[in-house]
């Protein structure tokens, strides 16, 4: 039985679709997190402890590892683990990214360098120093503009300017975020942030495969709902998209000659556009699959999962059918009204009962705090939809969301201590 | 249920895998056992834990089914969505 590891964050969205996918194949599973397991004494051949910040460390930990317990393929499921995955995959010969392409995709500001260097069209950019003066900074962009940290995932930190009082406030504010205790970033990402042009027009994720360097277009997902700023709260998936297939095409054009220009020629990638007069501009390359419980909106050939799909391709098995399934299909991240203590949350039978409606996870846990963008890093919950149409899939999304609400504890509303 | 089964399946949790699972807070409860598959419940730090299936089926299913063979499945009957402790709760990664 083929063994492979799997890099699980402590703290991903994606353990249970993996681990089931992995059930479904018949695979022997690694587990590696960055915090032990309770059970890694009673199960060292299943579980390691491996530091994702540590890409070569974590290498030789696997190697010595696999000299007792060979395994035949690594997967990263998220940001986090990119690297590392590709530092495991090269030391042990296994089907993985370079080194240096998942490192270009995980550092934006690499990642626009060489978008910049292959004449990829992207926002124009500049890095930023956060240690200098924000009001000076502010003399030096145009607006409007965007301001992005270099290593957060899911529009963590990224807040639009449209002047200089509102850059030198975004400057303060992303500082503020990279000092976090839950953010680990490395020494360039906490002293600097990209600056690039706002980009108006409707944008786009596309969910692809790359298999020896060809692209595979597994989803290509509209975002109906505008994302304008400040702050780049994703809220609705819709797939397939409805935008005339020449624009499709030359999205999958773009996203393709973005993946070659990062050195990317194998594994899940996620990527975001936008679309104007001008074309599709690529916004961001990822060199994993698609965040949060999105992927269950997702369904190949008799039912496989994108999960499936990773793992088969990971250990060299053979690909079946990478073909969507015909039905449309979405997901709403519910996004979170304001900050607060989650309470109580009401009307998610209401939700499910919506025609066309397949599920409403909520993922938030009671008495979490929950935190907006730009600061946030988790999401509420989920609402996934199947329909015939697109559209029909969009109206079920938002009713249902109407349907759902929230009893949200704010600092100001609990009473002060006696 | 068969009694004897069902003192092993006890006896393991509370020699072994209750005391793992303490670390994190966690719990485990035996709810059922029917053909073979042990029907579990977990409590406490594994409620809504993000790793809580990783727990289970590394760790957890693979000790019962390794010291007691007969047991064919162990099913989570848990209702994560409840857990207002997990230890670990997801994020964007």
């Amino acid at each position: 039985m083929d063994r492979l590891l799997l890099l699980l964050p402590t703290t991903t969205y994606r353990t249970e679709d993996f681990l089931d996918a992995a059930h479904r194949l018949g695979v022997d599973l690694v587990c590696a997190s960055e915090a032990p397991s309770t059970f890694e004494h009673h199960a060292p051949e299943r579980l390691l402890t491996l530091d994702f910040t540590d890409p070569a460390g974590a290498a030789n930990t696997v190697a010595r590892f696999a000299h007792r317990y060979p395994i035949a393929g690594v997967v990263g499921v998220d940001d986090r683990t990119t690297v590392v995955a590709a530092a495991i995959g090269e030391r042990l010969g296994l089907r993985a990214n370079s080194i240096g392409s998942a490192t270009a995709s995980r550092n934006k500001r690499l990642m626009r360098e060489r978008l910049a260097a292959a004449g990829v069209r992207q926002p124009p950019f500049q890095l930023m120093s956060l240690e200098a003066d924000p009001r000076a900074l502010a003399r030096h962009v145009v607006y409007p503009c965007v301001l992005k940290p270099l290593a957060l995932s899911a529009s963590r930190g990224v807040i639009r300017a449209n002047d200089a009082a509102q850059f030198a406030d975004a400057v303060l504010r992303i500082r503020a975020i990279l000092g976090r205790d839950d953010v680990t970033v490395d020494d360039e990402a906490k002293h600097a942030c990209l600056v690039e042009k706002f980009i108006p027009g409707f944008e786009v994720a596309l969910e692809g495969l790359l298999v020896d360097s060809e692209l595979r277009v597994l989803a290509l997902f509209d975002k109906p709902d505008p994302l304008d700023g400040p702050f780049f709260e994703e809220t609705l998936y819709v797939t397939p998209s409805r935008l005339a297939p020449d624009v499709q095409k030359a999205i999958a054009h773009a996203t393709a000659e973005a993946c070659r220009a990062l050195g990317l020629d194998r594994g899940p990638v996620h990527v975001e556009l936008r679309l104007n007069d001008d074309g599709p501009w690529v916004i961001e390359v990822a060199a994993r699959s698609i965040g949060g419980l999105c992927s269950r909106t997702l369904r190949f050939g008799t039912g496989m999962s994108l999960e499936e799909l990773i793992l088969r391709q990971a250990l060299g098995w053979p690909l079946p059918s990478t073909e969507r399934d015909g039905q449309a299909a979405g997901v709403m991240m519910i996004p979170i009204p304001r900050a607060g203590r989650l309470v109580a949350v009401h009307g998610v039978d209401a939700a499910t009962a919506v025609p066309n409606i397949e599920d409403v996870v909520i993922s938030a846990h009671l008495d979490q705090e929950l935190v907006p963008l730009p600061e946030g890093w988790q999401y509420l919950g989920f609402i996934f939809a199947r329909a015939e149409t697109p559209g029909e899939v969009e109206t079920a999304l938002r009713e249902a969301h109407t349907r759902l609400s929230f009893d949200i504890d704010t600092p100001a509303r609990r009473p002060s201590s006696p | 249920m068969s009694d004897d089964l069902k003192a092993k399946v006890q006896e393991l949790i509370d020699s072994t895998i209750n005391p793992a699972v303490a670390g994190h807070g966690g719990f485990v409860e035996l709810i059922d056992i029917q053909d073979s598959r042990v029907y579990l419940q977990l409590g406490g730090g594994c409620q809504g834990c993000g790793m809580s299936d990783v727990t289970l089926k590394a760790g957890i299913e693979r000790l019962i089914k390794e010291e007691i063979p007969e047991v064919a499945e162990v099913v989570d009957t848990t209702d994560h969505a409840s857990g207002s402790n997990p230890y670990y709760t997801p994020g964007k990664a």
